[in-house]
Order: structure tokens, then C-alpha cells, then sequence
């Protein structure tokens, strides 16, 4: 990358195929215009998502994680979402112990029906990460 | 403690001569002066090996985990009706024991298949600071009189007090008595300093966010990922550990520092809810990484969260095995106030 002008956040965003996934296509459809520097992986669920990759995804050179699944009491498989939230309410702690900025993580919910929510979130993380600048600890040099 | 452990060998023998034990791990003196080692005896005529001191400093729940799953592995080759069980008998402390119900918790073996010798702990010596207070000579003989270290070594004869040498994690234990035991050798000690228990983590919390980082870059820069950390934690029996699993390969094994930081960040979060604080890793590792500074953390926020003291009831599960409908919520991102609850 040249300089910081050319320099656009990258996020990683590992939603849910139920809720969150079906919430970008509604703002797909929509239409509704949300900033594009978002990679949106589809999982089966957010309990599905090891902690792991969000670690992963920071060392590869993503400026910001995005986790996104069903509101509780709303998943697909009745509980996913409530394990999920006890390991990311630990692993966000533990990040910003560690010394990485606490908006590079983020977790929300966002439900099949909430398209305008999926593109206000995006906007909002964007713009959270961009305030961050380009990721630099834990970066992987290749 | 000469009491203690004459009742211990007592009750090593009995169960032994009883064969309510196959075998019974526990410690024994090391080959060098002020050092104890594990060791596994099958014989009541062997108990008199066994002793219990200031320098029985190793997690011995560990080879519970070893003896047993072994011993399980070798039986899939011999007919189920033909299949014999293992008894393992295991001198225990605090921490021990809260590996233990760790273990039972995530249902690794049957409370039957382990007796438990409960032994009250007051703490152990920190082999690196009694290095320290040696100026690094090599203890050519030592002895414990009482709670008095004796080392002669090249540069004459030293007396450290074992107060002054007490390991970081036994000074604020909580749990220094036995949670689980079938037979106990002695009396309960008296609580060490628990209040104590997270002033070095709030202190680290405080700091500014770049010098957090700095002193963690710091730390696992000394790190030779020889993963002694790995081999001597309780709580690591996975068969296949995360380090060595090729598809995916989650950890690079390149000589970047993030590979390491990595590989640290996901060791260290594999203990959420799981980490008993007895210093095992700390103890081991040659370069003196200061890991418990972020174990204490993980401690801290199952606590915080949770109301979770890792292996502290059988009855209490760990953390991350289950959930409820109310946990706490603060940390998830709404876009409506654009930021989080706190």
C-alpha cells in the first residue's frame, strides 16, 4: 500500500446465515447504500465462529472483525448465539488487555428483517476502524 | 509438614496394601538438592519415596490425565468384556484437585477411577527466585529446616526464608485446601492472601493501551515456542493440539514475532474458565515469560462475568460450557447510539 490517502479499511465481517446473512441480502435488495470495504463470510452460525478466526483475520492484515448473528432468543439453533456471546464477551476483553483497540472487534446482531440495521452497522464500523487507521500490532508482515 | 507427610505416605501405603490404587502418583526427592520430582509407585513398600515439601511444585493432575488416557487407549485393542479399569491415586493440593474437577467436569474420566490424597498446601518455592537470592550459583547441597531454605553452594552456605521465595501464584491463592479429596493428610492450612488475588492485572489494566502492548510484544518476544507451557498445563490434553494441526494450519511457523503472539493469544484464551492458577507453565518455561499476568486477566473476567473460580465445585460448570439468557450484553455494538452500552 502507498500512502495513507489510498489507504481504505479492510473488515472482515463473519455473520450468520440465518439472521445477519439474510439481513445484507434485504439491504441488497433494498438497495440501501452501505460502504463496500466489508468481506462478509457466511457461516452457519455464530457459535460456529472459533474465536480463533477473528485472531486469524487481525493477523492477516484485516483492519477490523465484525461478528454478527440472530438476536438471543431469535437463533436457529436456539442457543448459538448465547454460547457465542460468553466467548466474545471474554476474547473482547482479552484483545483490548492485550493492547489491540477495542473498535477492531466488534459484535452486534442484526435479524433477517433488519436490512437499514446491516447498513447502518457497516457504516458505523467503518467508520469506527477508519478513525483507527491501518492495523499494525499483530500484523503478519508477508 | 513432617507431619503431613508421614500421614500421607500412611495413606499411600493403605491404599496401595488395599489395591484400591493400580498406581499412585505423587513426589518424590530430585536428583538434584532442593528439587522434588512426581513419581509413580505401585507397591506399599515404596511409599516411604514419596515426600511432600516446599518444592513439590508441579501439577500432578496432568499425569492423572496421562496415566489414565493411556491406559484407555491401550484397551480399544482388547475385547470389550475383557476390558479392565485403572485406579490412579494422586497426592493432591488445592490446585490439584481444581485441575481434577476440571477434568471430571469435562468428563475425561470417572471420579471412581481416581482416590484422591488431599494435602493442605501453604505454598511452594519459586525455583527462579530461590536462584535469584543464590546470585545464581548452583546449590551444591540444600536442605528445608522448617521454613527456612539452607543452600551451600560455591560461595558458602545461604539461609533464605521460604516466605521470601514463595511462587506469585501460591501468595494469593484461594484455593490452597483441597476441593475434592477421599482421604486428607492433615489438618486445613490456613487461607494465604486472596484479596490480593487481581492487583497485578487491575494494575496492568490501568496502563495506557500502547504500553500494554509494548510489555506484551515484549513478553512473548522471549518466547522460543518450545511449548513447555503446553506440555506441563493440566488443562491441555487435547490429542491433537491447535499448534500442530496442518488443515487448517492456524498457527504460521514462521520466525514472525505475530506467529508467536498468535499462537499465545489462542493458548491463553483456551484457558477461559480453565486455568487453576497453579503456575505449572510459568514454572516451566525456560525463558521466563510472565503468562500469568494474562491468565490472572482471563481469571478475572469469568469471574467478573460469570461468577465462575475455574474447578472451584464440581456442581459449577465451566463458563464456556454453558450460558444463560441474561448474561452480560455491554460489549455488543449498536449502531443506533454508535457504540456499545458502556
Amino acid at each position: 500500500m502507498s500512502e495513507n490517502e489510498a489507504w481504505e479499511p479492510k473488515i472482515v465481517a463473519i455473520v450468520c446465515n440465518w439472521c445477519t446473512y439474510a439481513g445484507a441480502d434485504l439491504a441488497g435488495i433494498s438497495r440501501i447504500q452501505y460502504p463496500p470495504n466489508v468481506r462478509i463470510i457466511r457461516t452457519p452460525c455464530t457459535g460456529r465462529i472459533n474465536p480463533f478466526y477473528i485472531v486469524k483475520a487481525l493477523q492477516q492484515g484485516a483492519d477490523g472483525v465484525l461478528v454478527s448473528g440472530c438476536h438471543p432468543g431469535e437463533c436457529h439453533y436456539l442457543t448459538g448465539n448465547l454460547s457465542a456471546r460468553r466467548k466474545f464477551a471474554m476474547l473482547k476483553r482479552f484483545l483490548n488487555y492485550l493492547g489491540l483497540e477495542a473498535d477492531r472487534t466488534i459484535f452486534t446482531w442484526v435479524s433477517a428483517s433488519e436490512g437499514e440495521r446491516f447498513a447502518n452497522v457497516i457504516r458505523g464500523v467503518t467508520e469506527k476502524v477508519r478513525k483507527l487507521g491501518p492495523a499494525t500490532k499483530l500484523v503478519k508482515s508477508l | 509438614m513432617e507431619n503431613i507427610e508421614k500421614k500421607m505416605r500412611e495413606e499411600a501405603r493403605r491404599l496401595l496394601e488395599e489395591k484400591r490404587v493400580d498406581v499412585l502418583i505423587g513426589y518424590e526427592a530430585g536428583t538434584l538438592p532442593l528439587t522434588a520430582t512426581p513419581c509413580f509407585i505401585t507397591a506399599p513398600e515404596e511409599a516411604e519415596r514419596l515426600v511432600w515439601n516446599r518444592f513439590c511444585n508441579h501439577n500432578l493432575a496432568k499425569y492423572v490425565h496421562d496415566v489414565i488416557s493411556q491406559h484407555r487407549n491401550s484397551q480399544k485393542r482388547v475385547k470389550p468384556e475383557d476390558r479392565k479399569k485403572k485406579v490412579v491415586g494422586v497426592v493432591a493440593r488445592g490446585c490439584t484437585t481444581r485441575s481434577i474437577v476440571i477434568h471430571l467436569q469435562e468428563r475425561q474420566y470417572g471420579r471412581d477411577e481416581v482416590v484422591i490424597i488431599g494435602v493442605p498446601c501453604t505454598g511452594y518455592a519459586d525455583r527462579r527466585k530461590v536462584s535469584q537470592a543464590l546470585g545464581g550459583e548452583a546449590v551444591l547441597e540444600g536442605a528445608l529446616e522448617g521454613d527456612v531454605i539452607r543452600a551451600v553452594t560455591e560461595g558458602g552456605e545461604k539461609k533464605i526464608a521460604v516466605a521470601d521465595v514463595l511462587a506469585d501464584n501460591c501468595r494469593t491463592c484461594r484455593f490452597n485446601n483441597p476441593i475434592i479429596s477421599d482421604v486428607m493428610a492433615g489438618e486445613a492450612a490456613p487461607p494465604m492472601n486472596p484479596e490480593a488475588e487481581y492487583d497485578e492485572v487491575t494494575a496492568f489494566e490501568n496502563l495506557p493501551i500502547e504500553e500494554r502492548w509494548a510489555y506484551f510484544v515484549k513478553e512473548m518476544g522471549k518466547c522460543i515456542r518450545c511449548y513447555a507451557c503446553r506440555q506441563a498445563c493440566p488443562s491441555c490434553y487435547c490429542p491433537v493440539c491447535f499448534v500442530e494441526q496442518s488443515r487448517p494450519a492456524w498457527v504460521g511457523i514462521s520466525d514472525d514475532p505475530s506467529d508467536t503472539q498468535v499462537f499465545q493469544i489462542m493458548r491463553l484464551y483456551h484457558m477461559v474458565g480453565r486455568c487453576v492458577d497453579c503456575g505449572s507453565c510459568v514454572s516451566v518455561c525456560p525463558m521466563g515469560v510472565d503468562l500469568r499476568k494474562f491468565l490472572k486477566k482471563l481469571d478475572k473476567d469469568a469471574f467478573e462475568l460469570f461468577q465462575n473460580r475455574a474447578g472451584s465445585s464440581l456442581e459449577d460448570l465451566p463458563p464456556l460450557s454453558r450460558h444463560r439468557e441474561n448474561d452480560n450484553e455491554d460489549f455488543i455494538y449498536h449502531p443506533e447510539i454508535g457504540g456499545h452500552n458502556t
